[in-house]
């Protein structure tokens, strides 16, 4: 199971990390999207895994998994989520007034609003 | 406990959700609430510093649960200054932005702003790294909506990239802490302080990398070589006042290096052995160097502000690299220093550009239509002070860093760092200065083009700018009773014990 | 006490001329001179005492931190120095007033001036070599602002800026060697320094000190090779040059050369780089001023070359020397004012400089001649005058100095220098006044009023004085001065006589003399040599080097920073992986200490699905709208993960972010282009895919090695466990956590999400008001979309669903205290509801049946949030402590109150808030770009029904 998480984390962070360093604005936001899954399972993954322990206090629970890594990593969703709304939104206006979605902004540098 | 350490928290947010609730029509209403908000916060922490400069730590325990388990703030010299450093700048900035009629230009101006500084202020009182996580994300949220405020082809773009490097910046973040927590078990800055001290060194490689992306993080916030690359285009595309208000932001980076890297992984800390400091100096260094060569090679007024910025940060960033008491002692100087002389550069940068329309903020001669005088004049006495000339407070900053740079064993490295770039620097805005303001002199005076908006009073603004300079001169004089009280502050800095004890209670006899 | 005021009067004074400037000229220069005259009053008082041998201190803590400190110090030398610069600067200010012309600003001249006066006399005043360096570069700064005072000069601008490059150069410099100076003496104070010759001398760190120090000197004392920049600063008005590159400033490398003369003199390498340096400077210098047409350059150059002079005799390091090097400075100060006067003059009334267009002066201007006549005479070194003295016992000095074992090369060189002087300085005369007169001059020149040539006048009756009695004029002076430059109380015997007797002097003076003459009459063919030869120009080098800087630094700064945003990320993952990398193999990793959980079939199944889709999204991402469904796809992958992974509050949120982020993307979608083009070659897809490949190995490897071993050290969160029930009320942790025990991060968060939503809402106002929001008017869809926009059944489905969804997010709510759920997770479910509805029914329809402005939501979430936590201020706790109890109201069970509710109220609120605002804005744009809105609930063909109508701002 490590295994499995752990790979899987991997894998969405080379996925992310080659999409942000593409030319245009959508596929960096998808990046850092999966970026951001990989490092919500990362931190998440720090309170270690366990299989049917929610933290839920019951009586008859054996035992419980880590719940302060599940609460960060909450916060975390919110606030990326928070964060990759703004993103969008801003590249959406940024697309309509310049008329590109580059990212790069070689070419114009200089020339005022 | 005292609940005005809270205060530069709960304030600003309250005030930010009053102008949304009360307030999101008028303008004026808006101005007026914020000031008043800002005053009290700025009154707020000059009470914290008196309470901080006797010495005690003051620990809030947020939710009334004891450290490490809950969230605390932390009150001592180092966090005392930093918000008074923030709330004195904030009132400068609001006063310039309101005369300047940039709050105007865009929506919700004074409540990002007020959010702005809850999350500055936030940073630089929690002693909780995730909390510290969360005001990061505040700060950086709000930074990214008055950054675009008022809008523009260019800014825009601009701040899309912005947004992008930070969201990067930020997944760091929580990749940093996901490393820490995993071995340490805890949060909370001093009780990972002491578990790092009894960190068993077969568990090191994990906390080290933890600690070194930790670094990291902070150096995107500082503008430190080689991740640096956010600052040029957006302070130079950002408005003019909020620029100014950056100037507490790159500090907030070299706040939490030496906070985080003197208290949790101290210079001495054996897992670490010294490599934070070895990969920091070189780094401070190129920082320096490309800043003020940014300067000269610079253009634009906006570019050369922001790679004074740079330059200034590098500098800054080279004094905490030691991690010695004299060295931070130094760097703390020149801290209040570079954030005074880096606003107030953009400030008048802003002047510049809006009092000379030919020019569109290009380093050319155009004429001035108002206040051509009275800008030169604030642009040689803002360029001395970043070009660190005396007798403005950069160059008693230098000198204090210099001095202190003397049992480094790079100190040949360092000195002729400071010294040859002060001098490019100098040429730099000579360059500029001379060719904007003397070229133009004779040209005559050309109409006055109404602005955009109304609601403006430029001697608001002038006396805004006015201000920030006049207490750099403040700094200046009273370099004396400054060093002692951050003499004391390094002393409390480089003595953890009383810290830690603080926050986790422990009784420390 | 005294001393403050002197140095501080003329900076306080500085504001003077520009408050005076409005009651006319004259009281403005009168008001200047007072403070100078004041400041010089101040400075005679204390004469006498000084003369006594007596040395004045003042002291004041300013940083002892660091040790500087306000100290200041009143001995020989700098009476001398603070002398000379007060007493000619009042007569500056008396020429100025008439120099400058109506359209000169006189307030700005004398303010930089008296900035200037204050610095320099700062200088020659301090005890403490870091106050020296502050005045060192003050002086730098307001001599910038003085050569480049006529602005529209370009001249004056290169001028300006050459200067400041070149003794900012040196001023730095000098800080590196005052420092060094500093730790070795173990005091910034000079009269500290001067104690410890021995230590000094005898420090490794001598010679680097030296040299640094003596650039500081060199530069700001236009030694070669840094002379280049004093003809330069000539294109300062006259008054300017006579000050500051003639009397004054150019002097302050000398003062502190004999400031520190007692502590770095008397070394071999003392010796070699200041005498040489002076010897070569005298040469070079004095044979360049001999072929400068322009009337200052001669005397620019004349100045560098007497400066030569007296660097060389401080250079020898003899008592002696010393001696003359200190009366030289007095007559140099005396007769070279009084010669840039007259320039400056005739300047003013033949509109010209030009030696070339000028002569014949002698009978036009009859005062000016004799003024400069008798000047130009003592510069050559005549007796009766100043200047022959100490050129005799310079010569007699340099007579018997032996060079690296030669003692021919100084004894001759010497002489050549003064030889040279001589013929420029009868140039002076020769082709300015004498000759015939003529009919081209610019302007007609005749002498000019009273107050213009008093000044130089008085000065040459110095001249006169100290050339006949010199003894009885400066002897008293010179002894003091002296006393303080070698730093002891007894002198070698000297005599400022005229006559000393038939000496080698002599005979070289004779020579000089001679061999200036004849020098002069073969100037023309001299000159045409001299411009053969003479091909290499200081100022084009100067100029060539900082432009080239300037481009170097061009080229790296805006190449480096062009905007490239994807290269930017690949320079940060590089130093992140590299940085991360350098730590891990810095330090141990432990055995594993946890055996891994077994691998069940669904969540492999689980994974390989979200490798494919990852690998597709790599693969397809150039499909926007694919690459959007493969990334919700791995969104609920993930949250099945979480809940396999006992994180049920994880899948839940993870969830329902994930349903409205992807609403919103494909919302923006709607205005972005479908396709991404292929860009990026081949190359540098590959070394992404490394950084990707490295990056994806490096996470995973860490995330193995931490799920492998367990906590080095106790978990927290075990307390969270023990108390969440007990303390928070609540048996879910994780809400109890985020409600409770970090319930500041949750408040956070919130505002993060509104701000994100207040971010939104303002930059879509700003956009849609711009000339954007024009554009967007005209916008056309790509593609045109499915026929029915509103297609009946989905409209039917969300209005069922809608109370539904309402009832499901009140349910989540409450029970989020105990079971998974919360605020967060039900203010979401309602938002997405509404959303449903909004995309059903289309924008204006739900709006326009929706009560709350959505702002207002936000900022009322934030406040109840806030306002919970001040609750428990109210009540003596600190912020956000919770407090619960459980009630019984029949016939219902037993249920639980807690604080943390209505934290948990304000968090719903700001949530649904924050994202039917953005939505909201989203929808905003959409309807500017002319989407059709339809007012009736069921339209099936809204095109047909009603004519599209747009939102008018």
């Amino acid at each position: 199971m490590e295994l499995l998480v752990a790979s899987a984390i991997g894998v969405l962070t080379a996925a992310g990390i080659y999409l942000v360093l593409r030319q245009r604005t959508f596929p960096v936001i998808i990046g850092i999207s999966l970026l951001t899954y990989g490092v919500n399972v990362f931190l998440f993954a720090s309170g270690r895994l366990a299989v049917n322990l929610p933290p839920v206090l019951t009586k008859t629970a054996e035992g419980y998994s880590d719940p302060l890594p599940q609460a960060l990593v909450l916060t975390a969703i919110v606030i990326s989520f928070g964060m990759s709304a703004v993103i969008v939104m801003l590249a959406l206006v940024a697309y309509l007034s310049a008329d590109t979605d580059r990212i790069d902004m070689g070419a114009e540098k200089g020339e005022e609003n | 406990m005292n609940h005005w350490i809270l205060a530069p928290v709960l304030l600003p947010a309250m005030i930010a959700a009053l102008i949304v609730m009360f307030a999101r029509h008028e303008v004026e209403r808006q101005r007026v609430i914020s000031i008043l908000g800002t005053l009290a916060l700025c009154a707020i922490s000059v009470w914290l510093l008196m309470l901080a400069a006797s010495g005690a730590i003051e620990v809030y325990e947020v939710g009334n649960w004891p450290a490490p388990f809950g969230i605390v703030l932390v009150l001592d010299r180092l966090s005392a200054l930093m918000v008074l450093l923030t709330a004195l700048l904030a009132i400068a900035v609001l006063l310039y932005a309101i005369g300047s009629g940039w709050d105007a230009r865009g929506k919700h101006f004074h409540a990002l702003f007020q959010f702005l500084l809850m999350g500055v202020c936030g940073a630089f009182l929690t002693g909780d790294v995730f909390n510290l996580f969360v005001f990061f994300e505040v700060l950086l949220i709000a930074s990214y909506g008055l950054m675009i405020h008022g809008g523009g082809k260019q800014r825009l773009r601009a701040g899309v990239q912005y947004v992008a490097y930070n969201l990067l910046g930020s997944t760091l973040f929580l990749f940093a802490l996901g490393a820490i927590y995993a071995v340490s078990g805890t949060l909370n800055m001093a009780d990972l302080a002491q578990r790092a001290a009894e960190m068993p060194a077969d568990e090191a490689a994990i906390l080290r990398v933890g600690a070194v992306l930790l670094l990291l993080v902070f150096a995107v916030k500082a503008a430190l070589l080689p991740l640096h690359f956010w600052l040029p285009a957006t302070y130079s595309l950002t408005p003019a006042p909020v620029a100014a208000l950056f100037a507490i932001m790159t500090k907030i980076g070299a706040y939490a290096i030496l906070r985080v890297y003197t208290l949790v992984f101290g210079p001495d800390l054996s897992v670490m052995d010294g490599l934070v400091g070895d990969l920091l100096m070189p780094a401070a260094l190129l920082t320096l160097i490309i800043g003020m060569v940014g300067i000269l090679g610079s253009t634009e007024l906006g570019r050369l502000a922001a790679f004074s910025a740079i330059g200034s940060m590098g500098t800054l960033l080279i004094a905490i690299a030691m991690f010695t008491p004299e060295a931070t002692v130094a760097a703390l100087y020149y801290m209040v220093h570079s954030t005074l002389a880096t606003a107030a550069l953009f400030l008048v940068v802003d002047l510049m550009t809006e009092h000379r329309p030919g020019a569109k903020g290009k380093i050319i001669p155009s004429p001035f239509h108002r206040y051509g005088g009275l800008t030169a004049a604030l642009f040689f006495v803002s360029s001395i002070a970043l070009a660190g000339m005396p007798p403005l407070s950069g160059f008693v900053g230098k000198l204090m860093i210099m001095d202190a740079a003397r049992d480094s064993d790079l100190v040949w490295w360092i000195w002729a760092a400071i010294l040859i770039t002060s001098l490019i620097a100098v040429v730099g805005f000579a360059r500029a200065g001379s060719s904007v303001f003397w070229k133009s002199a004779q040209e005559a005076a050309v109409e006055v083009p109404a602005h955009d908006d109304a609601r403006q009073s430029e001697s608001l603004a002038l006396t805004a700018t006015i201000d920030i300079i006049g207490a750099q001169v403040v700094v200046t004089e009273l370099a004396g009773p400054i060093a002692g009280y951050l003499n004391a502050t390094a002393g409390q800095l480089y003595a953890p014990a009383q810290y830690i004890g603080a926050v986790l209670r422990l009784e420390q006899g | 006490m005294t001393l403050f005021l002197i140095v501080l009067l003329p900076f306080v004074g500085a504001l003077v001329p520009a408050l005076t400037i409005r009651a006319g000229r004259d009281v403005c220069a009168a008001a200047t001179g007072l403070i100078s005259v004041t400041a010089l009053g101040l400075l005679l008082a204390q004469a006498p005492a000084v003369m006594q041998g007596e040395v004045v201190h003042a002291r004041l803590d300013w940083l002892p931190w660091l040790g500087l400190n306000a100290n200041f110090f009143l001995d020989g030398l700098g009476l001398l120095f603070a002398g000379l610069i007060l007493g000619i600067g009042v007569l500056i200010i008396l020429y100025a007033r008439f120099y400058l012309s109506k359209t000169d600003s006189m307030a700005h001249f004398y303010t930089y001036l008296l900035l200037f006066q204050g610095a320099m006399v700062g200088i020659v005043l301090s005890d403490n070599i870091l106050m020296l360096l502050i005045f060192w570069e003050l002086t730098s700064l307001s001599s910038f602002l003085l050569i480049g005072y006529w602005r529209h000069l370009p001249e004056g601008r290169q001028g300006a800026r050459m200067a400041l490059a070149v003794t900012g150069m040196g001023g730095l410099a000098m800080i590196g060697g005052m420092l060094i100076l500093g730790d070795i003496a173990g005091s910034y104070d000079i009269s500290v320094i001067l104690e410890n010759r021995d230590a000094i001398q005898a420090s490794p760190l001598y010679v680097p000190a030296l040299l640094l120090i003596l650039l500081g000197c060199f530069t700001k004392s236009a030694q070669f090779p840094f002379h280049f920049w004093l003809p330069h600063a000539m294109a300062a008005p006259t008054p300017v040059s006579a000050y500051l590159h003639s009397a004054t400033m150019v002097k302050a490398g000398l003062f502190l050369m004999a400031r520190l003369w007692p502590v770095l003199s008397g070394t071999e390498i003392w010796f070699y780089l200041v005498a040489t340096t002076g010897l070569v400077t005298m040469v070079v210098a004095a044979l360049i001023a001999l072929f400068k047409d322009d009337l200052k350059g001669l005397l620019a150059f004349s100045t560098v070359s007497h400066l030569g002079f007296i660097t060389m005799l401080l250079g020898f390091g003899t008592p002696i020397a010393a001696v003359v090097a200190v009366f030289h400075i007095i007559n140099h100060a005396t007769f070279k004012c009084a010669l840039f006067m007259p320039a400056g003059i005739i300047d003013h009334e033949a509109h010209t400089r030009d030696i070339k267009r000028l002569g014949g002066l002698r009978r036009l201007m009859p005062v000016t001649f004799v003024i400069a006549a008798i000047a130009s005479l003592s510069m050559a070194g005549v007796p009766l005058l100043n200047g022959f003295i100490s050129k005799e016992m310079m010569l007699e000095e340099a007579s018997h100095t032996v060079w690296l074992g030669s003692d021919l090369f100084v004894p001759v060189l010497a002489p050549v220098g003064a030889l040279f002087s001589v013929a420029y300085s009868f140039r002076y005369i020769g082709h300015v006044f004498f000759g015939p007169v003529r009919t081209d001059y610019p302007a007609k020149p005749h002498d000019p009023g009273f107050g213009m040539w008093i000044a130089p006048a008085f000065l040459v009756t110095l001249v006169v004085l100290i050339g006949v009695a010199s003894d009885a004029m400066v002897g008293d002076l010179v002894a003091t001065t002296s006393r303080a430059v070698i730093g002891s109380s007894e002198l070698p015997y000297y005599s400022l006589k005229i006559w000393h007797g038939v000496t080698p002097a002599l005979f070289m003076s004779i020579i000089a003399i001679v061999g200036g003459l004849v020098l002069l009459s073969a100037h023309r063919p001299l000159e045409r040599l001299w411009r053969a030869i003479s091909v290499f120009e200081a100022k084009a080098v100067f100029d060539a080097v900082v432009e080239s800087i300037a481009a170097v630094g061009r080229r790296l700064t805006d190449g480096l920073h062009d905007g490239s945003m994807s290269r930017y990320a690949g320079v940060f993952f590089v130093t992140v992986l590299a940085a991360g990398g350098l730590a891990y193999f810095g330090g141990a990793v432990g055995a594993p200490t946890r055996d891994p959980l077994p691998i069940a079939v669904v969540p492999a199944i689980g994974w390989l699905l979200l490798v494919i889709c990852t690998g597709c999204m790599i693969a397809y991402h150039r499909n926007r709208f694919l690459a959007l469904v493969l990334m919700g796809v791995i969104g609920v992958i993930v949250s099945i993960g979480f809940a396999y992974l006992s994180a049920p509050d994880l899948a839940l949120t993870q969830l329902s972010v994930e349903v409205v982020t992807i609403i919103l993307l494909l919302l923006a979608l709607n205005f972005l282009p479908r396709e991404t083009p292929r860009e990026s070659s081949q190359g540098k897809r590959l070394r992404d895919a490394a950084i990707g490949v490295v990056g994806g190995l490096g996470v995973g490897g860490l995330v193995y090695l931490m799920l492998m071993s367990d906590f080095a050290q106790p978990t927290i969160s075990a307390f969270h466990l023990e108390n969440s029930k007990t303390g928070g009320g609540g048996t879910n942790v994780v809400n109890v956590i985020l409600v409770d025990f970090r319930s500041f991060d949750t408040f956070g968060e919130i505002i993060v999400l509104g701000i994100a939503a207040l971010v939104i809402y303002a930059v879509t106002e700003t956009v849609l008001r711009g000339e954007t929001g024009r554009r967007l008017a005209r916008w056309m869809p790509p593609e045109p979309g499915a026929g029915d926009r509103h297609p009946l059944m989905m409209v039917v489905a969300t209005r069922v669903m809608m109370p539904i969804a309402i009832m499901v997010g009140v349910f989540i709510f409450l029970r989020g205290h105990n079971e998974p759920g919360g605020g967060f997770i039900a203010g979401l479910i309602v938002a997405i509801a509404l959303v449903m509805q909004y995309m059903a029914s289309g924008f204006a329809w739900a709006e326009a049946r929706q009560r709350f402005p959505y702002h207002r939501m936000i900022a009322a979430g934030v406040l109840i949030a806030a306002l919970t936590g001040i609750g428990a201020m109210i009540a003596g706790r600190p912020f956000l402590t919770s407090a619960f109890g459980y009630f019984q109201i029949p016939p219902m069970e037993e249920f639980e109150l807690a604080t943390a509710m209505a934290f948990d109220v304000g968090v719903f609120l700001t949530v649904v808030g924050a994202v039917m605002l953005s939505l909201e804005s989203l929808s905003r744009i959409a309807r500017h770009a002319g989407e059709t809105v339809n007012l009736e609930p069921m339209d099936v063909m809204p095109e047909e029904t009603e004519t599209p109508e747009k939102e008018t701002q």
